[in-house]
């Protein structure tokens, strides 16, 4: 593994271990805002047109 | 979800159920970094009445759909977000149940299920999100090793474990 992606994988996992530390309130809060994001990209009309049903 | 939790509660003061702990993706961001989920899977437990042995969560939907909150497929919309209710159907979800932790969320009381118990039920169900699941739970250090050790004994589900350790957490030759 390069240094390079060593470095990238040791960034993710610290970022996650801080987004575990937060509250629940906060971790919450950003759940609905991950959740609004899914919703819009779920009713985007360019994902319906493509849709196997549409 | 504040508003979600408010209406449980208030189901359960009601006399609706008697416990309740959330589950799924929702009791899993209480120990880890949050995932998205469109969904609060929430497991319940009734008042038993005489000569009704039948688990149902009839109650819940009848009262529910009084106040005007609308189902759709195996889930009931409450202040927004889609709630299944899930009565437990083993041991293993009835102590998931009568363990869980209490805690606030934003003030409001609220009870979620031990980060060995999720790890429990993610091993049974067995699906690759649940894997996945399990191995952040891992990375995360949150696991109490003892206690996990006795659950897995107690709903024996050891030679899972151990099929699971063999897949995902020994090192490729």
């Amino acid at each position: 593994m390069s240094n390079r992606l060593q470095k990238i994988l040791e960034s993710k996992r610290a970022m996650r271990k801080q987004l575990a530390a937060l509250t629940f309130s906060q971790k919450v809060a950003l759940l609905e805002k991950l959740r609004d994001r899914s919703l819009l990209i779920a009713s985007s009309p360019l994902r319906r047109r493509h849709s196997p049903a549409g | 979800m504040k508003a979600t939790l408010k209406v449980i509660n208030q189901m359960q003061a009601d006399g609706v159920l008697a416990d309740y702990a959330i589950g799924g993706a929702v009791g899993a961001t209480f120990y880890l970094e949050p995932v998205a989920t469109l969904d609060i899977d929430i497991f319940v437990s009734f008042h038993k009445k005489p000569g009704s042995p039948l688990l149902t969560v009839s109650p819940i939907y009848d009262y529910l759909t009084a106040r005007g909150y609308k189902t759709r497929k195996e889930y009931i919309i409450i202040e927004g977000w889609p709630v299944q209710f899930l009565p437990p159907s083993d041991a293993l979800g009835e102590e998931a149940l009568t363990q869980a932790v209490e805690t606030k969320l934003d003030g409001i009381r609220t009870w979620v299920m031990t980060a060995e118990h999720l790890v429990a039920i993610a091993l049974k169900t067995g699906r690759a999100k649940d894997f996945s699941r399990i191995l952040q739970f891992i990375e995360t250090g949150v696991l109490n090793t003892n206690k996990l050790d006795q659950i897995l004994k107690r709903h024996s589900l050891l030679a899972k474990w151990e099929d699971f350790g063999h897949k995902f957490l020994e090192d490729s030759p």
